[in-house]
């Protein structure tokens, strides 16, 4: 009986294990080797060349601004999430006629493919058919010969990527949020209640402070999704108007896939990695910390 | 004896009942098993993209390849994949070493070129037959340096001006710009007056169309990535007035969408009636002829623009095969593509004027079939493409389009340059300065 519980949980957890190492584990060790090598995507031999990569890419001004643009748009984009998710949650948790439903309508931007949903979005923001134009000028808010170029000027390009990646992550933290919210004891908001505590007092000085163990696990998981995902900006600008909402991804891709030089495009990708790392490593603590309160 | 045969079976009667029985049961398991008696075939597996012409695929798929594989005893397999998948389904499968025996790019591979056989062999079995191809496929699929031919190129597709006739009548110029000036002037004339307002539609943007547009400028003025040599020679005088010239045509006759174009955005704009000028494939045209025959009558053709220095056009797609050198069935890919060029005609025909050949000689009367199209209104109008030939050229020009000028294409270095330029974010003088040096950090890489 002893022997067979000694197996019993190392086999249940080696499908994960296996499933982990070949999908994330090998490309990723093949990946740092690839970034000290000359690889080239037609290549038949490997050389090792030191740093000389990570050297390169820093002397390569679209790389900088893909780094800046990446914090930009991993920053703002989870700063609007928490407040979104925040408001959302506390909504929600609410009873209300059709509370369900509108729970399932929140859950769809997360629910559908991103790219599918990152379409939708290029043909509202498209320079010619956007239907916010169209509503824009129907209005007379704006005019019919220069309408606002989602997609073609540096700042509003920028704005609609972060926000159409909003759009999609929401509803991710909305959820987590939620399940803390509901975890919270009744008794303690209706203890402050009797003590004469309004909504906001309420929500700032004792919701959010025991959720923020939960929050910190949502802005951390999205935080780390947002800096490796390259959908929506691919779809949406490929990284234009030129450069200015390039993010490390889709520079690595750029570089390594279609501009064939696989050595650089693998030390891009993994620039971040040490920074990611630490970003995990404090996501997995304070998960630890919400499963202990 | 006999006695002896009475009792046991003659060996010229094993051989017979032998031989018919294994007749029979490679009969029936080719009936039972169709697919097995199938695996005897060969197999030849292709990788294509979905083309901008339907009637191509249909011509491709239906008639050449199921006839080729009727003619040579092989199942022959097309995939068709979307243009933004070519370079990352190439680069998976050479790192799985398994794919396609023919994969076909749409720019030239020069990356891969350690991956593929020497095409050497196809050019020449061609060559023979139908005389030399043009000088612009030789040098978008021959490395110089290693002699080899890293690929092979069976047609290659025009960059011609698309204007709205009916405006630029009224403007002065009824058979549209004739150079880049001609279309600052004329483009101008048409955003400024209150009664038109439409704008031109070069693009600004990190995308296939403004890599063309903005390198037919830049080698119209006289610059160019690379010299004769296959050195970088960005950073010069000439490349400088192009980038002015540039900004300048942006600033007058242009509006910020350019910068957020994909490739099909310029196709919209003028098909929707909203631009005055687009530089693009006929794919522009066709579509018109199907679904806007009305709009279609006032988009008519011209040439390249002519710069300063000379009328020039990069091709808009330049279809380049490889056969790996993993393929499994080499024999079978090199034979497909000669036989392929032996079916040109046909293959001009299907793609509604689209593909123009790399070996001209399969296209006999190619002129006399521009100058009579009956979709097209006026019947000529595809004539101004009978030139083509002397004013495309390929992406590197003056020299070969090689593995470094494949990434500075696909990274949109030039483009970029161009788009800072035109909206201030850099002088031209800065801007050049930049992409020259990124061309130079890109070139050091490849050495």
């Amino acid at each position: 009986m002893i022997r067979r519980q000694r197996w019993l949980g190392p086999a249940m957890f080696m499908p994960a294990v296996i499933y982990i190492l070949a999908l994330v584990g090998v490309p990723f060790v093949m990946a740092f080797l690839y970034s000290v090598s000359d690889a080239k995507v037609g290549s038949v031999s490997y050389h090792f060349v030191g740093l000389q990569n990570f050297v390169s890419i820093l002397h390569n001004p679209a790389f900088l601004r893909a780094l800046q643009d990446s914090f930009v748009f991993t920053i703002t984009s989870q700063v609007l999430v928490l407040i979104g998710a925040n408001i959302l949650a506390l909504s929600l948790k609410e009873a209300f006629p059709g509370r369900r439903f509108f729970r399932f309508l929140i859950l769809l931007p997360w629910v559908a493919p991103v790219s599918i949903g990152s379409l939708g979005w290029k043909w509202i923001l498209d320079s010619l058919y956007s239907v916010i134009s169209w509503v824009l000028v129907r209005f007379h808010l704006v005019n019919q010969y220069d309408t606002p170029m989602w997609l073609g000027e540096p700042k509003l390009a920028m704005m609609s990527v972060i926000l159409v990646h909003t759009w999609h992550m929401l509803p991710f933290a909305t959820v987590i949020l939620l399940a803390g919210l509901t975890a919270i004891p009744k008794d303690i908001p209706e203890a402050a209640a009797v003590d004469g505590a309004g909504f906001f007092r309420t929500t700032f000085q004792i919701t959010i402070p025991m959720m923020l163990p939960i929050i910190n696990v949502a802005v951390l998981f999205g935080a780390i999704f947002t800096f490796t995902d390259m959908t929506v900006i691919y779809i949406l600008t490929r990284g234009g108007p030129y450069d200015t909402t390039q993010v490390i991804p889709t520079e690595a891709f750029f570089t390594g896939i279609l501009g064939s030089d696989l050595a650089e495009g693998a030390a891009i990708s993994i620039f971040l990695v040490p920074l990611l790392i630490i970003a995990a490593y404090i996501a997995l603590r304070s998960a630890h910390r919400a499963e202990v309160t | 004896m006999s006695k002896h045969s009475g009792g046991k079976i003659s060996r010229r009667k094993f051989v017979k009942l032998t031989g018919g029985a294994a007749v029979a049961a490679g009969m029936t398991s080719a009936f039972l098993f169709p697919a097995r008696a199938l695996a005897q075939q060969k197999t030849l597996k292709i990788v294509q993209w979905s083309h901008f012409v339907p009637g191509y695929d249909k011509w491709f798929d239906n008639v050449f390849t199921k006839e080729w594989g009727a003619k040579h005893n092989t199942n022959v397999i097309v995939d068709h994949i979307a243009i933004g998948e070519i370079n990352a389904r190439a680069a998976a499968e050479v790192a799985a070493q398994k794919g396609h025996d023919l994969f076909m790019f749409l720019a030239p591979p020069a990356a891969y070129e350690k991956q593929v056989i020497d095409h050497r062999e196809i050019v020449e079995h061609v060559k023979h037959k139908h005389g030399s191809p043009i000088e612009l496929a030789v040098r978008s699929t021959f490395n110089p340096k290693t002699k080899k031919f890293f690929a092979f190129s069976d047609s290659f597709v025009p960059d011609p001006g698309n204007y709205r006739q009916d405006l630029w009548s009224q403007v002065g110029f009824p058979n549209g710009p004739d150079t880049w000036h001609d279309l600052l002037v004329g483009a101008k004339r048409i955003k400024d007056d209150p009664k038109m307002g439409n704008p031109c539609g070069l693009g600004l943007s990190q995308e296939l169309d403004t890599n063309m547009a903005t390198r037919a400028c830049l080698w119209s003025f006289g610059g160019s990535e690379q010299d004769e040599h296959g050195n970088p020679s960005l950073n010069s005088k000439n490349t400088i007035e192009a980038v002015k010239f540039f900004r300048d045509l942006y600033k007058q006759t242009e509006t910020a969408e350019v910068f957020s174009w994909d490739p099909s955005s310029n196709n919209r704009g003028i098909l929707s009636g909203k631009l005055s000028f687009v530089q693009n494939a006929i794919s522009v045209t066709r579509s018109a002829e199907k679904d806007n025959p009305e709009m279609s009558k006032k988009i008519q053709l011209r040439p390249a623009l002519k710069g300063p220095v000379r009328r020039i056009a990069s091709e808009h797609v330049m279809s380049c095969y490889v056969v790996w050198n993993f393929a499994e069935n080499k024999d079978g890919a090199k034979q497909f593509l000669a036989d392929l060029i032996d079916e040109f005609g046909n293959a001009f025909k299907g793609s509604e004027f689209y593909n123009f050949p790399c070996f001209p000689k399969t296209v006999p009367n190619i002129k006399a079939q521009l100058a009579n199209d009956p979709k097209a209104v006026p019947t000529n109008k595809y004539s101004v493409l009978k030139d083509a030939m002397s004013w495309s050229t390929n992406v590197g020009f003056p020299y070969y389009a090689t593995a470094p000028i494949d990434e500075i294409f696909n990274t949109f270095v030039l483009p970029t340059m161009f788009a800072k330029a035109a909206r201030d974010e850099m002088t031209p003088e800065d801007a050049v300065k930049a992409a020259d040096t990124e061309v130079r950090r890109i070139f050091a890489k490849w050495k």
